[in-house]
């Protein structure tokens, strides 16, 4: 065979099993790869360079080594996964570099990590006081997570005590300009209702770029003419003033009737409007 | 306006009320919220019956001003 014709060859079905290879091997980002198995890979990847390439070397030797390559690594891969012991010798563990707010230099120094190093990986996570810092521990991958101080972390609705409307995953129904008939279906709508929401707004279809449906039913659109301005769904914020507006007019009714018998009935109504109206108000709003 | 038209206009701003709240119950995917939904939309019918109730006393009382 002639050479260039063996190295077409070669190369082909090395790039055949690095896609098959790459495609069994878990789902991580480069940033979770372990050491361990970053350098597997590295070594894998050369061996399939070498392999095709290299036409000195017999084809027997390559297909050798990339089995040893990628069979021990998956099985340690495996391995780990079934037990605890063998997961942190492959894996290492997490090692804390900051505990109660204090830096621990002794770990520092055991991961040869430089205090420079240190205060750049918690810039990175916005914390660049120090004494903001709870917790930090320094993942197997080298990255640092951190945990903030309480007083340093950002406030959250249930730090407020507040009640929020709960959300679910959005469908989005049109994609430039055309309709998606499956997530419309999802969201439990029809093209009926699309045409009618998108007359409610005026959009023409053509002129939707990204048209989506929240967990309430409520159509929200992008248009290509960013001149036009859309209204933004009035519907829930319209209900929640109709609702306040129907109470006070219970108590209107049961300040100006003469009535007792009715005075009564209106003040217990109102009294019912006012608790719709704690109830949905955080759904509303 | 006699009362008995506000009353009537406050009872057709209530079946809207419920109407729409109805319409969220079932829109809404998160079940909690839909069952907050479902249970203000039953509340509000009450209320839209009893105040009813009172919309025909007041016609009875002021019949000249019967029907909207």
């Amino acid at each position: 065979m002639q050479g260039w014709l063996e190295v077409v060859l070669r190369s082909v079905v090395a790039i055949i099993i690095l896609l098959f290879l790459s495609r069994t091997f878990i789902r991580k980002s480069m940033a979770q790869v372990t050491y361990f198995e970053f350098v597997s890979g590295i070594v894998i990847g050369a061996i399939l360079a070498i392999g095709s390439i290299h036409l000195q070397v017999p084809i027997a030797y390559p297909i050798m080594g990339l089995i040893v390559w990628s069979v021990i690594p998956y099985a340690l891969g495996w391995l780990s996964i079934k037990s605890e012991t063998i997961r942190s010798f492959v894996q290492g563990k997490g090692v804390p570099v900051i505990k109660d707010g204090k830096i621990l230099e002794d770990n520092l120094k055991k991961e040869r990590y430089s205090s420079d190093e240190l205060l750049k990986q918690l810039r990175a996570k916005n914390a660049f006081q120090v004494a903001d810092v709870e917790f930090a521990v320094l993942e197997t991958s080298g990255d640092l997570s951190v945990l903030m101080k309480k007083e340093a972390q950002p406030v959250t609705p249930k730090d407020m005590k507040l009640k929020v409307a709960p959300i679910k995953e959005p469908e989005t129904v049109i994609m430039d300009g055309k309709i998606m008939d499956e997530p419309l279906a999802t969201a439990g709508k029809n093209r009926r209702w699309l045409e009618m929401e998108l007359e409610k707004i005026g959009a023409a279809i053509e002129n939707v770029y990204l048209g989506q449906v929240d967990s309430y039913g409520q159509l929200t659109v992008d248009l290509f003419d960013d001149k036009l301005k859309v209204p933004s769904p009035q519907e829930k914020p319209l209900l929640y003033a109709t609702i306040k507006k129907c109470q006070a007019d219970l108590e209107l009714f049961a300040l100006s009737t003469n009535n007792p018998q009715a005075k009564q009935m209106y003040t217990q109504k109102a009294a019912k409007m006012k608790e719709v109206m704690n109830k949905v108000e955080h759904l509303l709003q | 306006m006699t009362v008995a038209s506000q009353v009537k206009q406050c009872v057709a701003s209530l079946k809207n009320v419920e109407a729409s709240l109805n319409s969220f119950a079932i829109d809404t995917k998160d079940e909690q919220a839909s069952e907050i939904f479902r249970e203000s939309c039953q509340i509000t019918r009450q209320v839209i019956t009893d105040l009813e109730k009172r919309v025909g006393e007041l016609e009875f009382q002021e019949p000249q001003y019967k029907g909207f």
